[in-house]
């Protein structure tokens, strides 16, 4: 016999269908769900979303600097510079008027802008400026554009302030990628090696991700044996042990990296002992801080504690039964440890790894104060840009970069051990 | 409504008149902050209605108010460089008239903008959104104590390592380095701003010096760093704030000797930020600011030396004018002498070439 259900025919009591009633429920639900994660929701979409898109955005917009000169860049992309040295006297008529009538505040800020493309371009706008509202306010108009600048000043003559334009001329560009990377336009607009005199970030990049590294495999080595003991002492002992770990963790940043300046200065603690010791002569005392010796001690002694508290809070669920039975069943305790202890602090050592080298990766100050000649990492360079030159498309460039990175890690990262390996407790 | 809204609801209004007319100055805080305000504030007709809060300089918070509407700083305290970004790109409102209506003028008669330019400076367009306040000066100091026999007195002993072997204290960012490498290869002090600004391959000369002392430097970054560095004897002489140097040697009893030869005088500014809420009450603060005996007064508590020529006079009229009795010109920067053999900081040519410089000197450092 054949059994067949129609669901169009099954109602409910109050005569409504079952399916657009079930529906109906299961709205409200989703609705009433929605409501419930609402607030953290909008939270994440201001606070998080929303600057790292407008960051990004940044990082590619020139469009500023276009509403101020549009005549003057349109005219500038007609240039044929195999033809002639310098722009067509367009350019300078379109740019004389867009001086002459522009508000005085947006020239302002395009003059930062044009400052970075091309050092020297704000006092050369500036004084041009004045002569060309002189020359406006007595009514006389210009027989040659191009002559009245040069008069002004020899530097509108000079064919590279005006290559510089190549960086400006589109409301979107790459410009601050490339410079985050030490390029730059050439005067065709390729991109080239920055002058070697001023390259630096990809050394800056280069040490960045090596300190980061550095800091988490000494973390990892340090913190292991600790959160080992943590979890296995005595509840007596475990716990003063962890109020070393934790004291250190609640002192402020700066008090601790202030104090590893003096432990390690070249009249500090350290050389102090092993000169008394003999080890080292007094001539021949270490230079141990001001480079990047001195960031990677500091670092990692400052980031230790979030390699120790995930580890240790895996490492004391584990039954200590387990390594017991492995010894039992005839391991040696190295053997045991490394077959059956240590895979199963994996999530601990992996949460801890990537909390670590995350917190590295974009450190700030303590680099900054014992960074001196070559321990300086990306971060001084992003606060150096956001508040000294105001720079902020290299700086949401370099903040770009910093987050692409993060993002390839996190993505290798589930490929080869998992996402959810992850465990904080 | 329950009796704790109402209670609020009657705080908030009784105390919101004062909270509004309260004008918010940030600064940089630390002792430079606590003279601004015995100078400054205390003397000021309402002391209550003036706030200091402290910032860590640049541009970076006054772009972001004023670029979001939400303005909360009236004033800010700025280096020149900023003064004139700030101004060009109306982040500061321009006064120059309410400047040239209200400000105190000199003895003699002559404008505040006058009095100025008779302390070395040049007209700016940070002059018309802000009010001068003090010089400060990176200048080199050591340890008499450390030298038995001749001691250091120019920049080209400081760059020299023969002369005076041991290790150097220098900051990690280029302004005044490059001015003091420049006297150090034969440029008279004064001059040092014209070579930068017109001589080709200028700069490439003060990298020549400072590759003399690149294997005896030690690099700092935060203020209190270089007294450190020389007291502890880390480095022979070093690089410092001269407030810093003028404070260690009139409070903690220290020996400090400067060299006055190639000092980089640079200026600092209290600015109009657009929008400021209180913006009248900020005018007039400004105007009391920067009256010749308000600056001459600040030299009290810190050993900055007053932008308005007619402030020095004062002091040196009324010597010992320092707390507890102690002389006050022999740590002043800018005395017509110690002018004489020093660089007044050319705010626009930072302006235009300190970023480029910059990532030059920090390519310089980790090389």
């Amino acid at each position: 016999m054949e059994v067949t259900i129609s669901t169009a025919e099954l109602l409910t009591t109050d005569g409504v269908p079952l399916k657009q009633s079930l529906r109906k429920a299961e709205r409200r639900n989703k609705l009433r769900a929605f409501l419930l994660v609402f607030p953290l929701l909008f939270f994440i979409v201001v606070t998080f979303v929303m600057p790292i898109g407008d960051m990004l955005l940044r990082s590619i917009d020139d469009s500023q600097i276009n509403s101020v000169f549009p005549n003057t860049f349109k005219e500038y992309k007609n240039w044929d510079k195999a033809a002639d040295e310098l722009p067509p006297e367009e350019v300078y008529k379109s740019l004389f008027f867009e001086l002459a009538n522009g508000d005085k505040r947006q020239i302002g800020k395009a003059l930062t802008r044009m400052n970075y493309a091309k050092s020297g371009w704000k006092s050369l706008i500036k004084k041009t400026t004045r002569e060309i509202k002189k020359i406006v306010k007595k009514g006389e108009e210009p027989v040659s554009y191009k002559e009245t600048f040069i008069k002004i000043n020899k530097f509108w003559g000079d064919p590279t302030y005006w290559y510089s334009f190549n960086q400006m001329v589109n409301d979107r560009s790459s410009i601050y990628y490339w410079n985050a990377v030490d390029r730059t336009y050439s005067e065709d607009g390729d991109v080239v090696l920055q002058d070697e005199r001023r390259r630096m970030y990809i050394k800056t990049w280069f040490r960045t991700f090596k300190v980061s590294v550095y800091v988490t495999i000494f973390c990892l080595i340090l913190g292991f044996p600790v959160a080992h003991l943590l979890a296995n002492l005595p509840l007596r002992y475990s716990n003063l042990l962890m109020i070393f770990v934790l004291l250190p963790f609640w002192t402020s940043l700066l008090v601790r990296t202030t104090a590893w300046i003096v432990m390690l200065q070249q009249n500090g603690v350290i050389n102090g002992i092993l000169v008394w010791l003999g080890i080292v002569s007094d001539e021949g005392r270490l230079q141990m801080v001001y480079n990047e010796t001195g960031t990677l001690i500091a670092m990692t002694q400052i980031l230790l504690p979030f390699m120790i508290l995930p580890l240790y809070s895996v490492m004391r669920v584990i039954p200590k039964s387990h390594m017991r039975a492995a010894q039992n069943l005839g391991a040696k305790p190295a053997m045991a440890f490394w077959r059956v202890y240590l895979p199963q602090t994996i999530p601990g050592i992996s949460a801890g790894g990537l909390l670590v080298f995350v917190l590295a990766i974009g450190y700030f100050i303590t680099p900054e104060l014992v960074g001196g000649k070559d321990g300086k990492l990306i971060g001084s360079w992003i606060a150096y840009h956001l508040k000294t030159t105001l720079n902020w498309g290299l700086c949401a460039a370099l903040g770009g970069i910093l987050l692409g990175i993060m993002l390839i890690l996190y993505w290798l990262y589930n490929k080869i051990v998992g996402i959810d390996n992850i465990k904080l407790g | 409504m329950s009796k704790f809204l109402k209670a609020f609801l009657f705080v908030s209004l009784v105390f919101a008149p004062f909270a509004a007319s309260a004008v918010t100055v940030a600064s940089w805080g630390g002792a430079y902050t606590e003279s601004q305000q015995k100078a400054y504030a205390d003397t000021y007709s309402d002391p209550s209605s003036i706030v200091f809060e402290n910032y860590n300089g640049g541009l970076g918070e006054v772009r972001a108010q004023v670029e979001s509407g939400n303005v909360v700083w009236d004033l800010v305290d700025v280096l020149p460089s900023d003064a004139i970004t700030g101004c060009d790109e109306g982040l500061f409102e321009d006064i120059s008239s309410e400047i040239a209506e209200l400000s105190t003028p000199g003895p003699d008669g002559e404008s505040m903008l006058e009095d100025m330019e008779n302390n070395g400076l040049e007209y700016h367009s940070g002059w018309d959104c802000c009010v001068p306040q003090i010089f400060w000066t990176y200048v080199v100091f050591y340890d008499p104590d450390a030298f038995p026999g001749e001691k250091p007195d120019s920049m080209a002993d400081f760059f020299d390592t023969e002369k005076f072997p041991g290790k150097r204290g220098i900051h990690t960012w280029a302004t005044g380095i490059i001015e003091k490498a420049m006297v150090a290869d034969g440029v008279k002090p004064n001059a040092v701003p014209t070579v930068l600004a017109n001589q080709t391959g200028a700069i490439d000369r003060a990298f020549e010096v400072l590759d003399r002392i690149k294997d005896d430097v030690v690099f700092w970054s935060a203020g209190s760093q270089p007294l450190e560095l020389v007291k502890s004897g880390e480095v022979i002489m070093a690089i410092a704030y001269n407030g810093r140097v003028g404070a260690a040697n009139l409070a903690e009893g220290e020996n400090f000797e400067y060299i006055w030869e190639g000092q980089v005088l640079d200026q600092e500014y209290l600015c109009l930020t657009a929008g400021a809420p209180n913006r009248d009450a900020a005018i007039d603060f400004m105007m009391h600011a920067s009256t010749p005996e308000a600056q001459a007064e600040q030299a009290k508590y810190i050993t900055y030396g007053p932008m308005r020529a007619s402030g020095i006079p004062i002091i040196e009229n009324n010597e010992p004018w320092g707390p507890g009795g102690v002389d006050i010109m022999p740590h002043m920067p800018n005395t017509p002498e110690r002018l004489a053999v020093s660089i007044v900081s050319d705010p626009q040519w930072w302006a235009d070439y300190g970023a480029e410089i910059g990532e030059r000197y920090a390519a310089w450092m980790g090389n």
